[in-house]
């Protein structure tokens, strides 16, 4: 039959003709591709009901052939946020119900009460919406491959914000053990616009038995930038995260629109933005709201649905509200300070005029001086279509240890088999026997190192051939610690008189007294007491107070925003006519000019200052933070081949600053020599060895790898026995098992994600061709102050330990 | 393994402080120490996290260095002698004891010490809520006293944060002394360190693998 003619189709159309819509062509598109047997990848903007694209498709083909669908699961949605799902599933009951099907829709994630999971146990619904890590816990369930074996399809949502970290490789794992219950899967991903679509399509539909298609929206959304500019310089400050005079700006564009959504970069300033907005203007108590990840989810709940009716005037918020539901009456976006990326930029930017034909406007607020060139950047980068690339993880072994630990939990694996499965994934296509090998002696004997060890029975080897998890409480413990996001050590926050508030870090907490007072959810709260890992608290009457800083969430930026922001900042010293940001600018980046220099696109900047902090030398690279981590260790360690001597080192997105109490042994005579391009990859290879970065990253790897048991917040039972630290874990590992792979894989992730070796090659010989400036600077200048001002330090010490205590002590220190 | 010293008196009692993680009293020829958590890395490889036992025997060897070089005949374990269950840690706890015949145990109970009285009588160790000998008093979590006693404990892993020019910074286990309290650091090394709580006026001795001195 000709799909054109079919029931199904016409049922559909009938339906959305009612509705007074019509099929999208790509939605069509992927309809009769789906009814071809095809899998692929659907790329296309939000706000264009991609979600009808895959969903229906698979609705028209029951609706053709309900013969080929067997009772049960038959289409599983797997999506990277809880919040997504909720409102996923009641468009799709809608839709179920209007076309008279009878089946049932249901959620399934860590937000879903025990009953409700009992229940899609007995009888799972005919389409689940779930998340990664919730399917890795249904692995780990007996019998679950019951579940799966009529399943038609799986629907990858948002995959672009899965694929560059490891809950991309959690789905890949997920999708491969779908298949090997139901080898005749089709596979759909969905995804917004990013740099390396190719790659994308390839990392989900790695397998060569499968047809493969791509489907293109040609939709493309109007947006309009808009930088709001204070009406002199001086009331940005050059660095941190105020200038609060903004609000005066702010309020005047509230007012103009009907709803407003007001991004921020962290936790922290949206706690800080939402006080100043109300403080300005009283009268929006009660319209003004503050989402952030680590609010109360029934308040966050409440907040969304208020947003949807249009009750709320403006609601200021983090990446919380990033992704999500079509909040309709949202018609304006204010991004506070810089977004660090394009792709996140125009995200953002996306959730305004939400419906297909409308425009998106975004307001950018700077917060400092700088990032005014940061917007210049972007618009730049906006108008040239340079999208990010998002890099998939490969040979994660934490990951990859997990999931083995997960299906022996389950229903246990035969080694070679699963070996056989693992290969076809791409994030351990390179994979070798030995490296396999390994972990299987990881997951039963723990290590090389533990061969003799009579109590460490984690996996064992069954009579039926198969790996199998026999204890009840390590089966418990591991289903505890499923999942590829790490988070800080989070406490609950709740008033003494009962009432939960959200999370806050406990290293936060841990800073405060009880009597202290901080701000949590927009209110001013007073810390009473400490237990089981909840902070107890009362109302303040106090009028200020600290806001959280919450150490996740700090976004480097991107080396695409960086290369824009290279060229615009040698452009600002002649800005172009229309370039109003840079034309704003001018002052401050004369005085950088008068003061020190402004780099041109062929010079290289080194600033050297002395103040009673020390002896500073900064350089401006401009290639992104995490590169600049690795640059300034390597810095840091071809001048510490001078000279014995300590460092303390902080970095952004423009440069870093090497801070020593001793002189500096840097000048113009070997300054050349020092960013040679020369040994470059062996002097950074010693370089990483020599710093805290790999140890950084081991932090994520333990967590997965099951190495620390995280405590759970709230919860009387925690494990305290079992609590120990990945530093320590790292150190011992370093001592006793320099070859396990986790630890080598710290490194390599310190290579991988951070450095790129092109990039570093390429900036060193960019680096080579310019001519190097070296200035000594009597106080900070404009670029550097910012440097000074962050918190985020490292260390790096080729000195011994006594000796740098001696020198301390001479300087008369300070104790904590 | 280096041997750092540094002599105190308190109360009128000359102690000497180690940069190995313990005090020796010269009166009563002991060695003193807290937190030594034996069975911890046999506990975790018991739940499936793999830690290597090097860790063991590395603070069984310190420890013996340390008898050895004092000539201790009494050693005061002022809590967390076992981290946990009865594993195979013990045994070779029990092994490595042999070789002191005539060295006499005292265990004052510590949070994590829940072995059976059987098993401390099996390794000839005698248990102790506190003990008192003039001018101190043992226990294993510090108290605020205000009674005119001196009491040594341990419990706290205490550590110092300190911070240098050009913004250094260093994270140190130690010794904190007051005018009526010690606490010791924790004996073994696989614990983490905790830098906050330092008692009001304390005086820190901080160490390394190679000095120790006061801050």
């Amino acid at each position: 039959m000709n799909f054109r003619d079919s029931e199904g189709l016409r049922i559909i159309n009938n339906w959305m003709a009612e509705k007074g819509i019509a099929p999208f062509p790509f939605q069509l598109q992927t309809w009769q591709r789906y009814a071809n047997g095809y899998s692929g990848m659907v790329v296309a903007p939000t706000g264009f009901g991609k979600t009808f694209s895959v969903f229906l498709g698979v609705v028209i083909d029951y609706l053709n052939h309900p013969e080929k669908y067997p009772k049960g699961l038959k289409l599983l949605w797997i999506s990277p946020l809880r919040s997504l799902a909720k409102d996923l599933a009641k468009a799709m009951t809608e839709a179920v119900d209007d076309i008279g099907l009878d089946w049932t829709v249901q959620v399934r994630n860590g937000d879903t009460p025990t009953a409700v999971r009992r229940k899609q146990e007995r009888m799972m619904p005919d389409v689940l919406l779930t998340t990664p890590e919730t399917m890795h816990l249904l692995f780990s369930q007996k019998k679950n491959s019951r579940w799966f074996k009529g399943v038609r399809c799986v629907a990858i949502d948002e995959w672009h914000e899965l694929i560059g970290n490891k809950r991309g490789v959690l789905t890949e794992l997920a999708i491969s053990q779908l298949r090997y219950y139901s080898p005749k899967l089709r596979i759909w991903g969905i995804t917004a616009t990013i740099g390396n679509l190719e790659d994308a399509k390839h990392v989900l539909l790695p397998y060569s038995d499968l047809n493969i298609t791509q489907i293109t929206a040609k939709q493309r959304k109007k947006l309009d930038i808009i930088s709001v500019l204070p009406d002199e310089i001086e009331v940005l400050p050059w660095a941190g995260h105020l200038g609060a005079k903004m609000v005066d700006k702010i309020l005047p564009i509230i007012a103009s629109n009907t709803t407003t959504l007001i991004f921020t970069n962290t936790r922290g300033q949206a706690e800080l933005w939402y006080q100043l907005l109300l403080n300005a203007q009283p009268d929006l108590a009660g319209l003004l709201a503050i989402h952030h990840g680590s609010i109360d989810k029934k308040l966050r709940n409440w907040i969304e649905d208020n947003i949807a009716s249009g009750y709320l005037k403006a609601v200021v918020c983090t990446s919380s509200l990033d992704l999500g539901v079509d909040f309709k009456p949202v018609d304006c976006v204010i991004q506070i300070g810089s977004v660090k990326g394009v792709a996140r930029f125009m995200q953002r930017a996306g959730r305004s005029g939400h419906s297909p034909f409308e425009r998106s406007k975004i307001y950018f607020i700077p917060t400092h001086s700088l990032e005014l060139v940061e917007v210049s950047a972007l618009k730049e980068a906006i108008k040239n279509k340079q999208v990010e690339s998002r890099d998939p993880m490969v040979l994660t072994f934490d990951v990859l240890v997990q999931f083995m630990v997960t299906l022996a939990v389950g229903e246990g694996f035969d080694s070679e088999k699963l070996f056989a499965r693992i290969k076809e994934i791409h994030a351990f296509q390179y994979i070798t026997k030995d490296e396999w090998q390994w972990c299987i002696q990881f997951i039963t004997k723990g290590g090389k190192t533990l061969n003799s060890y009579e109590e460490f029975h984690k996996v064992i080897l069954d009579e039926d051939g198969l790996y199998k998890v026999k204890s009840r409480r390590i089966s418990m413990l591991h289903r505890m610690n499923i999942g590829a996001i790490v988070s800080e050590v989070n406490m609950m926050v709740k008033y003494i008189s009962g009432g939960y508030i959200g999370m806050i870090e406990e290293f936060f907490i841990s800073k405060l007294k009880p009597g202290d007072s901080f701000i949590l959810a927009g209110r001013i709260l007073e810390l009473v007491q400490i237990k089981d890992m909840t902070a107890l608290v009362r109302r303040s009457k106090a009028k200020k107070a600290v806001s959280p800083s919450w150490l996740g969430g700090r976004l480097p930026l991107t080396s695409h925003l960086s290369h824009y922001l290279r060229l615009k900042l040698s452009d600002a010293l002649q800005p172009g006519r229309l370039e109003k940001e840079l034309r704003f600018l001018n002052p401050l980046i004369s005085r950088q000019d008068e003061h020190s220099h402004i780099p041109k696109s062929d010079e290289f900047l080194v600033e050297m200052i002395e103040t009673k902090d020390g002896h500073h030398l900064f350089m401006y690279p401009f290639e992104g933070r995490l590169v600049h981590e690795v640059f300034s260790a390597l810095m840091a360690y071809r001048i510490s081949k001078l000279k014995q001597i300590t460092f303390t080192i902080a970095m952004n997105d423009y440069g870093f600053e090497l801070l020593s109490d001793q002189p500096i042994p840097v000048d113009a005579n070997n300054i050349e020599a020092l960013l040679r391009k020369e040994n470059l990859m062996d002097d950074v290879v010693a370089s990483i060895n020599a710093s805290e970065m790999a140890s950084r990253k081991f932090r994520d790897i333990a967590v997965i790898a099951g190495l620390v048991v995280q405590s759970q917040p709230g919860t009387r039972k925690n494990n305290k026995s079992l609590q120990s630290s990945s530093g320590l874990i790292f150190r011992v590992l370093e001592d006793y098992e320099p070859d396990n792979l986790l630890l080598r894989q710290a490194y390599t992730e310190v290579f991988n994600q951070q450095l790129e070796e092109a990039r570093l090659q390429q900036a060193f010989e960019r680096i080579s061709k310019s001519k190097v400036i070296l200035k000594h600077a009597k106080s900070f200048t404009p670029l550097s102050f910012p440097l000074k001002v962050d918190s985020l330090r490292g260390t790096m010490s080729n000195e011994k330990l006594d000796k740098r205590i001696q020198r301390i002590k001479e300087q008369a220190f300070k104790i904590e | 393994m280096q041997i750092v010293t540094e002599h105190i008196t308190l109360k009128n009692e000359d102690v000497i402080l180690t940069n190995q993680r313990a005090i020796y009293w010269e009166r009563e020829e002991a060695l003193i120490l807290s937190d030594i958590h034996i069975g911890k890395t046999a506990h975790f490889r018991r739940h499936g996290i793999p830690i290597p036992d090097g860790i063991l025997q590395k603070d069984l060897n310190r420890l013996k260095e340390l008898i050895l070089h004092f000539n201790a005949k009494e050693l005061f374990i002022v809590g967390d002698l076992f981290h946990a269950e009865t594993n195979s840690d013990m045994a070779t706890f029990k092994q490595w004891l042999t070789q002191f015949e005539d060295l006499n145990l005292v265990l004052i109970k510590g949070n994590h010490d829940t072995q059976s009285l059987r098993l401390m009588d099996d390794l000839g160790i005698v248990v102790m809520a506190q003990l008192e000998i003039e001018p101190f008093i043992f226990l294993h979590e510090p108290m605020d006293n205000t009674l005119n006693l001196f009491t040594i404990s341990g419990h706290t892993h205490p550590g110092v944060l300190i911070k240098g020019r050009g913004k250094q910074k260093l994270k140190l286990p130690c010794y904190q002394v007051t005018v009526n309290q010690l606490i010791l650091p924790a004996f073994s090394l696989f614990t983490g360190l905790n830098t906050r709580n330092i008692p009001k006026d304390a005086s820190c001795y901080a160490f390394t693998d190679t000095s120790i001195f006061k801050l």
